[in-house]
């Protein structure tokens, strides 16, 4: 029994060696926390098995939820539309176009998306609907909350990119990135924010 | 004093706008207030052409054939798969028994809240006109009061089309 936990007590701390949680705040030069910003660093997609839970895009009230998803490259995103009138939902985004009719109370159809990048999605429809799917190529990659915080877990040890990705960030393709030293585990980002009108 | 107090407060509760009722085997909608006015046109004077279309139970024959017929039409189905059905057909037969000059109220919402989430085209406005047409056409309505009918609800496309 001793040797049991002995064992399993090693094993943990192999773990922890090989591996980290990482915190990474993302605010704006004013210090405002920067909600539904990416935060990823590179990784091996065959490394860490899919999330068990289909990634969803949900319509209700005609609006969409989450504004903003992250999913792994190749995933299927299902499009459950809640209301009880119809959206045709659709991006033109590059690699990742799409176009979707849902009827009213449609909850079943979905979408792969193949390449990594920002899709913007919209109703045509319903103008003032809008939201975007990030598709990224690495198991690690978190939405930032409210607080503008993400939570990256199981990072392999050693100095990281970390790439932030905010529909709204000034920059080439909305990226901003940032270094993390080895050992390092938390990592304040600061990105601006230019909000549509 | 209680009842001093009701008395006071009873004609401010009569004259004071009607909300919408609940009917049973209707899923709730968002209170609104009711008026004939949501009806989307002024009523014919007289009951001549109501007559014409056999009275109330000629309109929910008319009207349980246009839901047949919208069903069974893809052109449109899909808009309205999510729909009441219950209530769709109660308001339906209480909007042309009102505007037909029948003895009835409309207790519906208006024509522009009922329709602006659904992204209706102009082929699908006239996919329903067509669809009515046949229901009145199998239901023996006289051309003359189809024609009446259909003048009533064509300048509703305004509210009705948004795409």
């Amino acid at each position: 029994m001793r040797i049991q936990l002995a064992l399993l007590t090693a094993i943990a701390l192999s773990t922890a060696a090989f591996s980290a949680d990482v915190e990474v705040i993302v605010h704006t030069p004013d210090g405002a926390p920067v909600a539904n910003a990416v935060v990823s660093v590179p990784g091996d997609l065959s490394a860490v098995p899919a999330p068990a839970e289909m990634p969803s895009m949900e319509q209700r009230d005609q609006q969409f939820n989450p504004f903003v998803l992250v999913v792994r490259e190749g995933a299927e995103v299902v499009f459950p539309n809640r209301d009880r009138v119809r959206h045709h939902v659709y991006s033109f985004a590059r690699g990742n176009r799409f176009e979707l009719e849902l009827y009213g109370r449609e909850e079943e159809r979905t979408v792969r998306f193949e390449v990594a990048g920002g899709v913007p999605i919209g109703c045509n429809i319903h103008d003032d609907m809008l939201a975007f799917i990030r598709v990224v190529d690495t198991p690690h990659a978190v939405v930032t909350d409210a607080t503008g915080t993400a939570r990256l877990t199981g990072i392999s040890d050693g100095a990281q990119t970390v790439t932030v990705w905010h529909p709204y960030a000034r920059g080439r393709n909305n990226l901003v990135t940032a270094e993390m030293a080895d050992g390092q585990d938390r990592l304040e980002v600061v990105i601006d924010i230019t909000a549509p009108d | 004093m209680t009842r001093l107090f009701f008395l006071a407060l009873a004609p401010l509760l009569l004259g004071g706008p009607a909300l919408a009722q609940d009917h049973p085997g209707e899923l709730p909608v968002d209170p609104y207030e009711v008026s004939n006015a949501n009806a989307g046109a002024d009523p014919l004077a007289g009951a001549a052409v109501y007559d014409a279309f056999g009275g109330h139970d000629g309109i929910e024959r008319v009207v349980a054939r246009l839901i047949v017929n919208i069903q069974a039409d893809t052109r449109i189905e899909g808009i309205f798969r999510a729909s009441d059905w219950v209530r769709l057909r109660r308001t339906l037969v209480e909007q042309f028994c009102y505007l037909l000059g029948g003895p009835c109220d409309y207790t519906g919402r208006d024509m522009t809240s009922v329709h602006t989430d659904h992204g209706i085209t102009t082929a699908e406005f006239n996919a329903l006109v067509e669809n009515l047409q046949l229901a009145m056409e199998a239901e023996g309505i006289p051309f003359r009061s189809q024609n009446r009918l259909l003048a009533l609800l064509a300048p509703m496309h305004g509210e009705v089309v948004t795409r």
